[in-house]
């Protein structure tokens, strides 16, 4: 076949409406055209607030990493739960995730946009004919992504943002684990996400969730995170501090574990950024530490038991070649055992690394990856486990993680000995990281799909309420 | 002139039919790149050519089209919507193909069109098919249950119509809150009644009984269609219960711990070994079967007729026996061989051999013998082991049996033929030769037919005799040249006596004499053979040879009577005395 060239219509069904997809996640929000196979626009769901002369300012995007300025704070509209908890916020970042690349830039509210102010005293004339055509999507239908133990109240909500404020002419709402199920070609799969504030398991069948097996966790990227500034402090030689970029002027070069020999930048206090700011940039430090060191024990035993000749894994695992990391100051060192302690608490809550100043709790067994996967299978049918177990989709950026899915199978094999386990997980990153976007992209491109969406008049008519008896 | 002119003059009406047309000449067209004579050649349905000519190919087809297919975002209804919602999609249009001018009408009109058009995935939009919905009249009259209240029938038929029979979501969403209307009501239950956990088999069992009892309202049992009756008596005899039970296994089977399927897969593989060792078992038998009941072979054996086919066969035999030789002792009914029939080894043997062949299932002397033949075996190994040793054969059964007592054997294998084939090779080629012929005279091939052991034997006697013969004749032709030296020495004598009394005779005669003794006296054998060569003189003195040679051998060599012997001797020496000619010549 000829890549060039599309495939007929009719061949994969596709009918193509121009729909947006918007599929925001706790840590970034991936927005893109239908049909296409990557999202175009991926923000940070975080945004930062500072004041500049007096007025409030705030910076979406990838704008949010660069500068340090003064008094800069950085907010997330989302909480740890995947649940919106500022709307006004999500919305602004939510609409700039489209209209900073998709839509182009529409020209603002005359009534807001500065250019209609009117001198003190005069009287505002009659605009509202103006706004009603200046709606960021009035041409485009939009299907919105969410967790699926999203509350009925915050879908009402994102409909009513959708349609009121966006002005979009048909909405649709989805959960990301039946995406998930779609972009991996399957219409009833076990979608187990690994995101940075949740894991979250959802049986899909047929394109459905079932409610009663769909099971969460905190135990995402950030509490990964954690785990590794927890293992910062305690490392051996000395603890290891993370000073981001922007906070070093000059460095030279150190021997591995030599303490680093760098120049830092200070602020005034009164020209800082907030503490927030730091830990956001920090962040990006650990990501990357997670990306290059960190190594899931590939298993089949946990990583404090002893392996199958008696040597504990500990030891095989101290033996086997370490990970350098080289941190923004200068300072690095070999990562050896750690790199796999930081993430074993996924799979055995026990290994958690103490710390107790972390922001997360210390885990629970019922909270790890296996047992979520347990409990999500006790909760449906008897007759369709089997079927569930043998199409396990793992998706979720925290999941490219070295070595996971060989542990999670490991696992699963040990929990499940008599059926068939089989784990789907695309190899190339970005159908892992955004394949409920994906999934979204082909649901709203199908030509069967456009009798689904809701439209402005049926929201009209029904009131927000319509968006629990559609979507279901 | 053309047709309509003439028309128009003669006052017809214009083409009033129109005319047969005339036929067209199907004229093939030739290809390029083949001449007209060879294409004539082909007849009229030529065959396919593909005739490739290396050439520029020009510009592609696509390229031709003087202009590009417009795309335009046309709006679009779904029928399967009941909002008329319109969204818009790119699509190619061929009518559009229209003049620049005509484009601003068309544009206008292209809503209408598409609306005309149905849309084309509504065929996809299709619903399960549920059961018509029950009036009150209809629920209070056959459906009542003391465990469904009607609003929780109706809520259960709405969402299995929502969700087109998919039981499993059903049975996930299903989350029935009673009526608060309810409850005002009957302020005697004013808290909210406990929310009641409906299994699948509930759901189902329910949904079945109002779906067959629907069904059975519309049309009586008796005047369903075939599929319809299928259908309700599969709904009726639903049974929750046996659902309910049957899920319990599918979790146990389910939650199955490492050890029980490790066991089970074990056992599996166990039963499939077993299962092939019958069927194993099973077709040696009847292989074994069939080889008793084949006929004798007919097939041709003329490969097996000399002594190289005859090895081969037996080395193939012992191959096949070879690989045979395990599972035929292993088979319970396979041939034990029995001891008896081998080389009895007198005492200890006995014991050993039992006690090697007891791990072997049937052979061992403690279990019961299961053939008779083993039965026999195994007595006549115990009792009569002594007994067979000293047994003798009689001369006549040793000369059935082909018993032969050697008093020293050669070591290894050598053929009886090969051992005839050797006694008629002399030392020398010229007796060999002379051998040959003399068994060609006596009508005996070179090589024997039957070397059988008696056959040899003679055949080794007559080769005896035959050289012997030779022998003799050589010795006979010896002394028969001294003879004759003996008998010129006389005649020379004589001559020269004569020549003594006859002085006087002429002197020509005397010189003719003297150029014949220049010539003989050199050599004496020519002399011998010259006289050998007179036939009739000679004839007398080569039977007396023969009859001197034929008499030491006595009647060992004589197959035939001594007349016929004697005339063959002769004959056998005729080649000889040819080549004594021969010799003479030169």
């Amino acid at each position: 076949m000829n890549p060039s060239n599309a495939p007929s219509a009719a061949e994969y069904g596709g009918d193509e409406v121009s729909a947006i997809v918007l599929d925001p996640g706790f840590s970034t929000t991936r927005a893109g055209f239908a049909g296409e196979d990557t999202p175009k626009s991926l923000i940070p769901t975080y945004y930062g607030k500072y004041s500049f002369e007096g007025q409030g300012k705030l910076i979406y995007g990838d704008d949010v990493f660069v500068t340090p300025r003064p008094g800069l704070s950085i907010h997330n509209p989302i909480g740890r739960d995947g649940v919106v908890e500022d709307w006004d916020m999500a919305e602004k970042v939510w609409e700039y995730s489209f209209t900073s690349k998709l839509t182009g830039a529409k020209p603002g509210n005359p009534l807001h946009n500065g250019l209609n102010d009117l001198p003190e005293g005069e009287l505002p004339s009659e605009m509202e004919g103006v706004e009603s055509e200046e709606r960021p999507l009035a041409d485009s239908p939009l299907l919105m992504s969410e967790s699926s133990w999203n509350p009925a109240k915050a879908r009402e909500k994102t409909i009513e943002i959708a349609m009121e404020k966006w002005g979009s002419p048909a909405f649709y709402l989805a959960r990301n684990g039946v995406l998930a199920a779609f972009a991996a070609g399957k219409a009833s799969a076990l979608v187990v996400d690994i995101g940075a504030s949740n894991i979250s398991v959802t049986p899909v069948h047929d394109g459905m969730i079932l409610k009663r097996g769909v099971q969460h966790s905190p135990l995402g990227g950030d509490y990964i995170s954690s785990q590794i500034r927890a293992l910062f402090k305690s490392n051996s030689p000395q603890p290891i501090i993370i000073t981001p970029h922007y906070l070093i002027s000059a460095k030279t070069a150190v021997e591995a574990g030599q303490p680093p020999q760098v120049k830092y930048k200070t602020f005034p206090p009164e020209r800082a950024p907030d503490a927030s700011y730091r830990t956001l940039v920090e962040e990006r430090t650990l990501s990357e530490f997670k990306e290059c060191v960190v190594q899931v024990w590939p298993g089949p035993t946990k990583l404090s038991s002893t392996g199958p000749n008696g040597t504990p894994n500990e030891e095989i695992a101290r033996n086997s070649p370490g990970r350098p990391f080289e941190f923004p100051d200068g300072y690095n060192q070999v990562f050896g055992v750690d790199r796999y302690r930081v993430v074993e608490s996924l799979f055995d809550a026990k290994a958690a690394i103490q710390d107790p100043e972390s922001l997360f709790p210390a885990p629970t067994q019922a909270q790890t990856v296996p047992e979520l996967i347990k409990a999500a299978l006790n909760g449906v049918d008897v007759d369709i486990r089997p079927h569930l177990l043998s199409n396990v989709v793992v998706t979720g950026a925290s999941s490219l993680l070295y070595g996971f899915t060989d542990r999670l199978n490991q696992e699963l094999m040990q929990l499940y000995p008599g059926p068939r386990v089989r784990i789907s997980a695309p190899g190339n990153t970005s159908e892992r990281r955004f394949s409920s976007w994906i999934g979204g992209s082909i649901l709203a491109s199908l030509g069967t799909f456009h009798q689904m969406w809701i439209s402005k008049k049926e929201f009209d008519e029904h009131g927000p309420n319509i968006v629990e008896k559609r979507c279901k | 002139m053309a047709a309509a002119d003439v028309r128009d003059m003669l006052n017809l009406p214009a083409e009033g039919q129109p005319r047969p047309h005339k036929k067209q000449k199907v004229v093939e067209k030739r290809p390029e790149g083949i001449t007209r004579e060879l294409f004539a050649l082909l007849g009229r349905r030529a065959p396919p050519i593909a005739i490739d000519q290396h050439r520029y190919k020009g510009r592609p087809k696509w390229l031709n089209k003087s202009r590009a297919l417009p795309w335009r975002m046309t709006p679009f209804t779904n029928s399967a919507r009941s909002d008329g919602l319109v969204l818009s999609h790119w699509t190619k249009d061929g009518k559009r193909k229209e003049t620049d001018g005509a484009q601003a009408h068309d544009e206008q009109e292209a809503p209408e069109t598409a609306e005309k058009e149905e849309y084309a995935f509504v065929k996809f939009n299709v619903k399960a098919r549920v059961p018509s919905r029950y009036t009150t009249d209809e629920y209070n009259r056959h459906l009542k249950s003391d465990e469904w209240s009607r609003e929780e029938t109706d809520y259960l038929m709405d969402l299995v119509e929502e969700y087109d029979l998919r039981w499993v979501v059903i049975a996930d969403r299903y989350d029935f809150q009673p009526q608060p209307v309810e409850n005002t009501e009957t302020p005697s239950t004013a808290l909210v009644p406990s929310k009641r956990y409906r299994t699948m088999e509930q759901l189902k069992s329910r949904y079945y009984f109002v779906a067959a009892s629907m069904l059975a309202l519309e049309h009586p049992p008796s005047e369903m269609s075939e599929a319809e009756f299928d259908l309700h008596e599969k709904m009726i005899k639903f049974d929750a219960e046996r659902e309910r039970h049957r899920k319990e296994l599918a979790a146990l089977q389910l939650n199955r711990t490492a050890d029980e399927v490790r066991e089970e897969s074990l056992l599996l593989e166990e039963l499939k070994r077993i299962t092939a060792n019958e069927q194993e078992f099973i077709t040696e038998r009847r292989e074994l079967y069939s080889r008793l009941d084949a006929p004798i072979s007919v097939g041709n054996a003329t490969n097996y007729h000399n002594s190289q086919g005859i090895s081969h066969l037996l080395h193939t035999l012992l191959q096949a026996d070879k690989s045979k030789k395990r599972r035929s002792l292993l088979g319970p009914e396979g041939i034990i061989p029995t001891p008896g029939g081998q080389t009895p080894i007198t005492n200890a043997p006995g014991s050993a051999r039992d006690s090697s062949r007891a791990d072997t299932p049937n052979a061992g002397p403690s279990q019961p013998p299961t053939s008779k033949k083993a039965a026999a075996a195994a007595a006549a190994a115990n009792k009569e082991a002594t007994q067979q040793a000293i047994r003798t054969l009689t001369p006549a059964e040793e000369a059935r049996y082909g018993v032969q007592h050697h008093d020293r054997l050669a070591p290894g294998v050598q053929f009886r033929s090969d051992r005839a084939q050797k006694l008629t090779q002399a030392k020398s080629h010229v007796q060999t030769q002379k051998l040959a012929s003399a068994l060609a005279e006596l009508e005996i091939p070179l090589r024997l037919v039957m070397p059988t052991e008696r056959v040899v034997r003679d055949f080794e006697k007559l080769i005896h005799s035959v050289n012997l013969l030779l022998d003799a004749r050589k010795v006979s032709e010896k002394v028969e040249s001294e003879i004759r030296v003996l008998e010129s020495a006389r005649e020379e004598r004589e001559r020269k006596a004569r020549e003594v009394r006859e002085k006087d005779k002429p002197e020509v005669k005397s010189e003719h004499q003297d150029e014949d003794d220049g010539q003989i006296p050199p050599v004496a054998a020519n002399a011998a053979a010259f006289q050998a060569n007179q036939a009739g003189r000679d004839q007398a003195e080569t039977t007396t040879s023969s009859a001197l040679a034929n008499g030491p051998d006595g009647g060992g060599a004589s197959g035939g009577g001594g007349g016929v012997s004697h005339k063959r001797s002769a004959s056998v020496l005729s080649p000889t005395s040819d080549k004594s000619l021969k010799r003479q010549r030169k």
